[in-house]
Order: structure tokens, then C-alpha cells, then sequence
């Protein structure tokens, strides 16, 4: 999801995204049931097929949640820093 | 060859699935480099879609499509169980106890006129699939193909079953309990595979044949009725079996069937319970594929 947050996509480019990102590459089958299931709760969307491949898009609730569960990594992140720091000190 | 070979394994997803996501899953491949990992992914992932299909896979019309075809073999299973109970209860004993005891005669006579209406239903819904599907299989040799593979495997059935009754005859006597135990599990084997056969075909036309609302909505209110049917069918099987057990206790304790292994009681209460089984499963798919066309 974080990977459609700057715009539609589709598998391929979503792949060397994410490798780009977490340095993961997912397989076809990992990529595509995730993308089934986040299809299915309505976080993402498909757009018209281009050639042989179809883009995605967050939807609006997508992109709510996204941020919503960003949010709170950042607030975990920003603990998790902050209680090293104290024990660093 | 490692590519051919992912491509191989986008065979193991569903069809819907397939249909859905496939032709991506083939340009994605096609773009990266494919590893063991890859090949590993892949059947992982054709598991997990088996086990937790995603709504998203299946447009509203394959939900449809699902749903009678999902119906199509808890008929297939439920009418093979039917058989059963009817060969269980046929015979000169059955019928005699069948006047004496109203209850039984009737439940007898509601299973009969049920199973020939849902037989009907089936029909009915059936039709105008098959007569789309055969106007486009025209145009499709792969789809005259999966047509051919139901109406050959119930020909050779149909041969296994009047060898079935030549071999009973030649015993002496056209009662299936004077023919070979392995005679008889073979044709019931035969029967099974028959009946797999043509729920995996008509599955696989269903779902490569273009149909309107209208066709969909037919097949939809007769697996409506046809659902219906296989409940009502199962409750007077039900009320037949209890009626047997209190009314007619010595004839439910005989032996059943070529091998004698069950008595006739136990005999009714497998099949009711393949009967009760398919047809609660029939009403659920039948009740999401409402939900769909209602959305």
C-alpha cells in the first residue's frame, strides 16, 4: 500500500518498489494475494488494463487506513528512539 | 524451462482466480528473473487462494457462475446418495410396508415426486448454459472439448452399467445382491468419476462461455429450487428412515446392499447424512449468489 501511496502502479513496478524500499523481492504469488485481499477490503482499486498489465490505486478508504497505520509506526518509531536514547545516555 | 514452468504452475490457482489475476501473473513473470523462490512462491500462493479465495478474484457474474456450478455437484453428490436410498428401498418388501404404514408410503412417494421435480429444475437451469455454450463452442475448438468430456464419460458409464446388469443376469437373477462385490465397487467408482467428470467440465464451460444477466438469473432461480428441492427431498428421507426404524424395525435391521456390509438402517441414515451435507452447502452458495446479483 505504501508503494501506491505516490500513485498508480502496476505489479511489476510495485515489485522493484518494494525491493527499492525494504530490499525484499516479492514473488508473484505473495504480490498478487496480497493484492487480491487488499482488493477485496476495498483498500485498493484496478484500473483499465494496460497491454497485459492492470495499474492499482489506493481507494479513499486505502489511503485513510495507509495513513492511519503509518501514523502509528511513526508513533512506535518515535518511542522506540526515544527509549534508546535514555539508555544510550 | 524454469519459466515455462512458473507458467506451468498458474494452472494449480483457481479459475476464477486466474481469470482474474492471471494474464498479469503471465507479464509479471515474463519481466522477471524466475528462481526456485519463484516457483516456491507460486505454489504457495496457489494454496493459499484455494484456501482463502479472495472476493476480489471473482466478478459478481463469476460469483454467479460459482455459485450454479458449486450447486451443479452438491446435486451430482446428493443424487448419487439419492440412488442409494432409492435401490435401498426398492423391492416388493418395501412397497408392501409402504401400504400398511401410510407415513412411510407417503414419505417415499414426496421423495420421488421431489427428486423428479428438482431433476426438472435442473434441467430447466441447465438449458440455456448449454445451448450458449454450444453456440460458442462453434467458434472454440478447446470449448467443443470440455463439451465432449462429460457426454463421453457418461457413455462409458452408461456401458459399465449394462455390463454391470449383464453380469447379474448371467448369475440368474437381475437382484444386485447375486453380483460380485468387485463388479458392483468398480461401477460405483465409475459412477464417481463419471459425476466428477462432468461437475469439473460443465465448471470449466460455465466459466469460458459469455453469458448475459438473464441466462445467469435463470440458472440462479433454479439452483434456488433445486436447493430447495435437495432440503425438502432430505427431510422426507429423514421422516421415511425414523418411520422404518419404529414402524418396520426387522426390516431396517436386514443386510443392505450387494455386499451386506450396512443394514438397511444404517445404509438410510449414510445416505441422509451425503443428502443433508449437500444440500445445506447447495443453499449456502445459492444464498451468496443472490447476495451478489442482489448487489
Amino acid at each position: 500500500m505504501t508503494s501506491l501511496a505516490e500513485g498508480p502502479k502496476h505489479g511489476y513496478a510495485i515489485t522493484l518498489d518494494v525491493e527499492q524500499m525494504t530490499g525484499v523481492r516479492l514473488g508473484p504469488g505473495t504480490l498478487y494475494g496480497a493484492l487480491a485481499r487488499l482488493e477485496a477490503g476495498g483498500l485498493i482499486e484496478a484500473l483499465p488494463a494496460e497491454d497485459r498489465r492492470r495499474p492499482y490505486r489506493l481507494t479513499p478508504t486505502g489511503t485513510a487506513a495507509l495513513e492511519g497505520q503509518l501514523r502509528a509506526l511513526q508513533q512506535v518509531v518515535r518511542s522506540g528512539l526515544d527509549r534508546l536514547r535514555v539508555v544510550g545516555a | 524451462m524454469s519459466r515455462a514452468l512458473a507458467r506451468a504452475l498458474l494452472q494449480l490457482y483457481p479459475m476464477a482466480y486466474r481469470r482474474r489475476y492471471g494474464e498479469e501473473m503471465r507479464a509479471l513473470l515474463d519481466q522477471t528473473p524466475v528462481r526456485a523462490m519463484t516457483l516456491a512462491d507460486l505454489l504457495r500462493g496457489a494454496l493459499a487462494a484455494h484456501l482463502r479465495p479472495a472476493a476480489a478474484a471473482l466478478s459478481p457474474a463469476d460469483r454467479v457462475r460459482a455459485s450454479a456450478s458449486a450447486v451443479l455437484a452438491c446435486w451430482v453428490a446428493f443424487a448419487a446418495a439419492g440412488f442409494g436410498f432409492y435401490k435401498t428401498t426398492e423391492g416388493a418388501r418395501f412397497a408392501a410396508i409402504g401400504t400398511t404404514h401410510p407415513l412411510l408410503g407417503d414419505a417415499h412417494l414426496a421423495v420421488q415426486a421431489l427428486a423428479i421435480g428438482a431433476s426438472g429444475a435442473v434441467v430447466l437451469g441447465a438449458l440455456p448454459l448449454i445451448a450458449a455454450a454450444l453456440a460458442q463452442a462453434r467458434r472454440q475448438p478447446r470449448l467443443r472439448m470440455v463439451l465432449m468430456l462429460p457426454i463421453l464419460a457418461v457413455l462409458v458409464f452408461a456401458v459399465l452399467t449394462a455390463l454391470l446388469v449383464l453380469v447379474a443376469h448371467s448369475q440368474g437373477s437381475d437382484h444386485p445382491n447375486t453380483v460380485g462385490g468387485g463388479a458392483f465397487i468398480v461401477w460405483g467408482l465409475a459412477g464417481l468419476g463419471c459425476g466428477a467428470l462432468c461437475v469439473a467440465a460443465s465448471r470449466r464451460a460455465l466459466f469460458s462461455v459469455s453469458l448475459g444477466p438473464p441466462r445467469l438469473l435463470i440458472a440462479l432461480l433454479c439452483s434456488s429450487l433445486v436447493s430447495a428441492a435437495m432440503i425438502a427431498i432430505a427431510l422426507a428421507g429423514a421422516v421415511y428412515a425414523i418411520a422404518l426404524q419404529t414402524d418396520a424395525s426387522n426390516l431396517a435391521a436386514t443386510p443392505n446392499g450387494p455386499l451386506g456390509v450396512l443394514s438397511t438402517g444404517s445404509s438410510l441414515i449414510g445416505q441422509l447424512g451425503v443428502m443433508v451435507l449437500a444440500g445445506t452447502l447447495a443453499a449456502i452458495t445459492t444464498r451468496r449468489g443472490w447476495r451478489v446479483a442482489g448487489a
